[in-house]
């Protein structure tokens, strides 16, 4: 099947019982079992099923296996968040002493995260993700996993995958991406040889900025029995080839109690089924757009790799089947000129978030990056005359006029 | 052949036959999602459909609950 029918089919059938053929929302802490063998069986391993909802749940399963499904993995886990899904990777993959390499330019709640796990004995070395040499460079004995974002968030750089994945393949050591801003849809991460991709589910995935949740997928491409993390290289002897699954499940899951809300995969799995469509509207509003801004006389820049002049237009659209993402930046010549035209946008909202069916801008200086000194607000692309706008599924013309009202006010 | 399937004394009537084969055979739930102990060691997945049985084998199916493929 294609993406837009696995999308549609994959993960749940139809109700054995009565016919629904909507995921039902078991929304349930527990299940009961007719014998005690038979449920000493489960908790044993031998025989397959849900024992309690923090650890795995049918509705949630059905959302995992859609997903798994899309991106052609070998198994997903569905989480609270999706900061919860970097978190709970992260945590599966490192002990103290262990080092991650990342890309510089991170979403700001990713970036609090490691410098956070420093706090545990976790440390992140930033390398410019765009330079092989630096990133062989920062490899070292302790080094767990590389770590960057398929479009940096909100630099809107692209990464070379090939390169990165080539690299960390020949120092054994799984490379973690985040397609949020992608989504399974723009990006196939099992193709390009990434071997765990996240996703806050939050953004495309869900349905107008609804529901807050996330995914870990394991692509099956890395051998985790001869993991450097003695921790999934264990869980490895007992689960083989899902000893990365397992890990999370059976440890992370089970201590944090992290697990995504059976509602909440109900309406991701409800998400993924127009998730093609909606992609495909906002990734064309983005681009007249940015075509759009490009020509105002009041914006001095505009950053989007679907613009022909974008040093990434080529790779993105290599990477991306050919499509570019929703989000993008422009900058006003002072931060007053960039809070006078969000103050006057009249539909598109201020907010926090992306991947909303509604435009949405933010000033990240002032909002995510207040607090980060300025050499990584300029790592990651950040300055006072930054404007992020995730562009919404509206029509085009709607979200140009506003704009050019609110720069011209 | 005499083989043992988790814990449990068996009798197969095939001459040979694969993991893959076992697993369709036992009709073995949710089979994405299965990891298999043979004589003691987890196999990969991708040596299910080459690793054989043999009289004796001790074969143990193991589920992590890992979302796998329907």
């Amino acid at each position: 099947m294609k993406f837009e029918s696995k999308a549609i089919h994959s993960g749940f059938s139809q109700d054995p019982k009565h016919g629904a053929t909507a995921v039902p929302v078991f929304q349930t802490a527990s299940y009961a079992f007719s014998t005690a063998q038979e449920l000493a069986d489960v908790f044993e391993g031998h025989k397959f099923g849900h024992v309690y909802s923090r650890i795995s749940n049918p509705t949630v399963s059905a959302f995992e296996s859609r997903i798994t499904e899309l991106e052609n993995g070998l198994g997903s886990v569905a989480v609270a968040s999706g900061m919860a899904a970097i978190a709970t990777a992260i945590y599966a993959l490192t002990a103290s002493g262990d080092e991650i390499i990342s890309s510089t330019n991170l979403f700001g709640g990713t970036f609090h995260f490691f410098e956070d796990m420093a706090r545990f004995g976790v440390s992140t070395r930033y390398v410019d993700i765009h330079s092989p040499l630096k990133i062989k460079q920062a490899i070292t004995d302790k080094t767990k996993l590389i770590f960057f974002e398929t479009i940096g968030n909100p630099k809107l750089d692209v990464p070379n995958m090939k390169a990165i994945v080539e690299i960390a393949n020949e120092a054994n050591i799984p490379v973690v991406v985040d397609s949020t801003l992608t989504s399974p849809y723009l990006f196939q991460a099992k193709k390009w040889g990434v071997h765990v991709v996240v996703h806050s589910a939050t953004k495309y995935i869900g349905i107008g900025g609804t529901t807050i949740g996330g995914i870990i997928v394991d692509l099956g491409t890395f051998k985790w029995r001869n993991a450097r993390s003695e921790a999934v290289r264990e869980s490895a002897q007992k689960a083989g080839h899902f000893g990365f699954i397992s890990q999370i499940r059976q440890r992370i899951l089970t201590n944090t109690g992290n697990i995504l809300a059976p509602f909440n995969a109900f309406l991701f799995s409800l998400g993924l089924e127009t998730l093609s469509l909606r992609l495909d509207k906002q990734c064309q509003n983005a681009l007249e757009l940015a075509q759009f801004l490009g020509s105002h006389s009041k914006v001095s820049k505009v950053t989007y790799p679907g613009l022909e002049n974008n040093p990434y237009h080529e790779l993105a659209k290599a990477q991306f089947e050919g499509q570019f993402g929703a989000l993008l930046t422009f900058e006003c010549p002072t931060k007053e000129a960039c809070f006078h035209c969000i103050d006057h946008l009249k539909m598109i909202k201020n907010m926090t978030s992306l991947g909303d069916s509604k435009t949405m801008v933010i000033h990240p200086d002032s909002t995510i990056y207040r607090t980060c000194s300025p050499e990584q607000k300029e790592a990651a692309g950040v300055n006072d005359r930054l404007i992020r706008v995730s562009v919404g599924l509206e029509h085009f013309s709607d979200i140009i006029n506003d704009f050019n009202q609110a720069l011209s006010a | 052949m005499n083989v043992s399937i988790n814990g449990q004394k068996e009798v197969l009537t095939q001459s040979t036959l694969t993991i893959s084969e076992l697993l369709k055979l036992k009709n073995v739930e949710m089979p994405e999602m299965v990891s298999v102990e043979h004589n003691g060691t987890i196999l990969e997945r991708d040596a299910f459909g080459t690793t054989h049985i043999q009289d004796g084998d001790d074969i143990e199916f193991l589920y992590f609950m890992g979302g796998g493929a329907h």
